[in-house]
């Protein structure tokens, strides 16, 4: 066993650091690693919310090529970091991505299933296998044409080339722009906050933002209602509102 | 029916509902927005009126959502009849054949943020502060701000938005594409007068038919808008030859 692909270091805070090195053989160990990560966060009820972050250079980059006897391989690749993708989108608690270098790839498909992403300056991003005639295929298509919309999305995945961390911030892939040494400081930041935040009404927030998105507006909307009602049940809306009230920082339990 | 929560000002073709709910921030209270749907349809039968402004000012504040100590004795089926209402209205404002131009002259805050989302353009004055708070409150919108707003400046940012429950300037709400201009203090009023007045110049048959089109273009697929297109066109740009 080489190198763990993938690290958690969990603070008294509750926020969890995913770091995931290069270095994986193949696509299929890379995401594997990352699925038992994703699984064991998402059941930690002492982890609040999670930074998924490079480890030195080549954030995910993979020394081989997954190979297959026939295109049913290929499908069930993609069948499977599909799977995983979807599997952190639901993982239940806010998760930034932080990426400092190369972000290319899996690993890009896995910064673009984060709720955002939060970049240095020398970060830069990009699908860079169409050259070798292969395609994103953990949904990063898209995800990414979602994000930046289609016409963005076509020149970076049949360019192949990488976008720097300032373009990509211009394009709305990244949200925040940071020098190298304070990424992690100002990303740890903000999630603190957003973990101070009810923990019900982010994750209840961002699955209807997601289920939302692909929906006609009507329809949304009726969810979006729903939700609305079904919060108000919460002891965590009963605590914030009382709180706003009394003007004091609100105590909420994610219930 | 008088108004109580806002006035109505009709000055060359442009139709202005001024909030001015009483308070600091004009909070869309169960009254407000029931004004606001009653203040709506009478400017959008209103012959004289080709484009519509919403705003708070002169006052300090756009709009904030419901008044906290209200919403605190809800229970899901006051939130649940709450959301029909707000989300009525916004459906009301969608279906105004008139433009509305949102004109966001401070503070829009969660319903109001919502508000602001739910007119056709928004123009900022620089002393805008925009924020979604549910989350610090322990809700999220009832008031197709989760639709709304991921569309209009990605879903990764909307997602930023609700769940820090930050406030964000009118820079930052120009770079993300939340609104679509910012104006200093001094220049704000005159330049949402200028934009509407020159707005409300045009044709009312074109705008209304320009309004369908764009927002039935992110519902539809491409073909189906293209149809819908066709037809509006085929209404819209008719002349028949001199006799």
């Amino acid at each position: 066993m080489p190198n763990r692909l993938c690290t958690i270091t969990a603070d008294p805070g509750g926020i969890a650091d995913l770091a995931i090195a290069g270095g994986a053989a193949t696509q299929r160990q890379l995401l594997e690693a990352v699925q038992r990560q994703i699984a064991s966060l998402s059941a930690n009820q002492a982890v609040k919310g999670v930074i998924v972050r490079g480890q030195g250079e080549g954030f995910c980059r993979c020394c081989g090529v997954d190979t297959h006897t026939n295109p049913y391989g290929a499908g069930e690749l993609a069948a499977f970091g599909q799977q995983v993708m979807f599997s952190l989108e639901k993982i239940g608690k806010p998760c930034i991505a932080a990426i400092s270098g190369e972000c290319c790839g899996v690993g890009l498909e896995l910064a673009l299933s984060c709720d955002f992403i939060i970049a240095s300056r020398r970060a830069r991003f990009g699908f860079p296998d169409i050259a070798q005639g292969r395609l994103p295929f953990c949904g990063g298509t898209q995800r990414l044409a979602r994000l930046v919309g289609k016409s963005k999305a076509k020149e970076m995945i049949f360019g192949g080339e990488l976008l720097a961390a300032e373009e990509a911030y211009r394009i709305g892939l990244v949200n925040r722009l940071y020098d190298d040494n304070e990424l992690l400081p100002r990303t740890r930041e903000l999630l603190e906050r957003i973990c101070s935040r009810s923990p019900f009404a982010v994750r209840i927030g961002g699955e209807v933002i997601n289920a939302g998105y692909d929906i006609d507006l009507q329809t949304a909307c009726l969810l979006e209602r729903d939700a609305f009602a079904l919060i108000f049940a919460s002891h965590d809306r009963r605590e914030g509102m009382q709180a706003f009230l009394d003007k004091r920082e609100p105590e909420f339990k994610g219930e | 029916m008088p108004y109580k929560k806002l006035r109505i000002e009709t000055l060359n073709r442009v139709g202005y509902i001024l909030l001015d709910a009483g308070s600091r921030f004009n909070k869309l209270s169960i009254t407000t927005i029931r004004e606001l749907k009653r203040a709506l349809a009478q400017v959008e039968a209103d012959g004289e009126v080709a484009a519509i402004v919403l705003t708070g000012h002169p006052g300090e504040s756009f709009a904030v959502g419901a008044d906290i100590g209200q919403m605190l004795h809800f229970d899901s089926g006051d939130a649940f009849h709450f959301a029909e209402l707000g989300q009525s209205l916004f459906a009301q404002i969608e279906a105004c054949p008139k433009p509305v131009i949102g004109a966001l002259n401070g503070i829009a805050m969660g319903g109001g943020c919502d508000l602001a989302l739910a007119c056709d353009i928004r123009i900022a004055s620089e002393a805008v502060r925009i924020a979604h708070p549910g989350a610090r409150l322990g809700i999220i919108t009832g008031f197709c701000g989760t639709r709304k707003l991921p569309r209009l400046v990605g879903k990764n940012l909307a997602r930023e938005i609700f769940m820090t429950s930050d406030p964000y300037s009118a820079q930052e709400a120009l770079a993300m594409g939340l609104v679509d201009s910012v104006y200093s203090a001094a220049e704000f009023w005159p330049r949402v007068r200028a934009f509407a007045e020159r707005v409300a110049a045009h044709p009312l048959l074109a705008l209304s038919g320009a309004k369908r089109l764009l927002n039935a273009a992110e519902d539809t697929d491409l073909r189906t808008g293209c149809l819908l297109e066709r037809e509006t066109a085929a209404m819209v740009n008719f002349r028949p030859p001199a006799a």
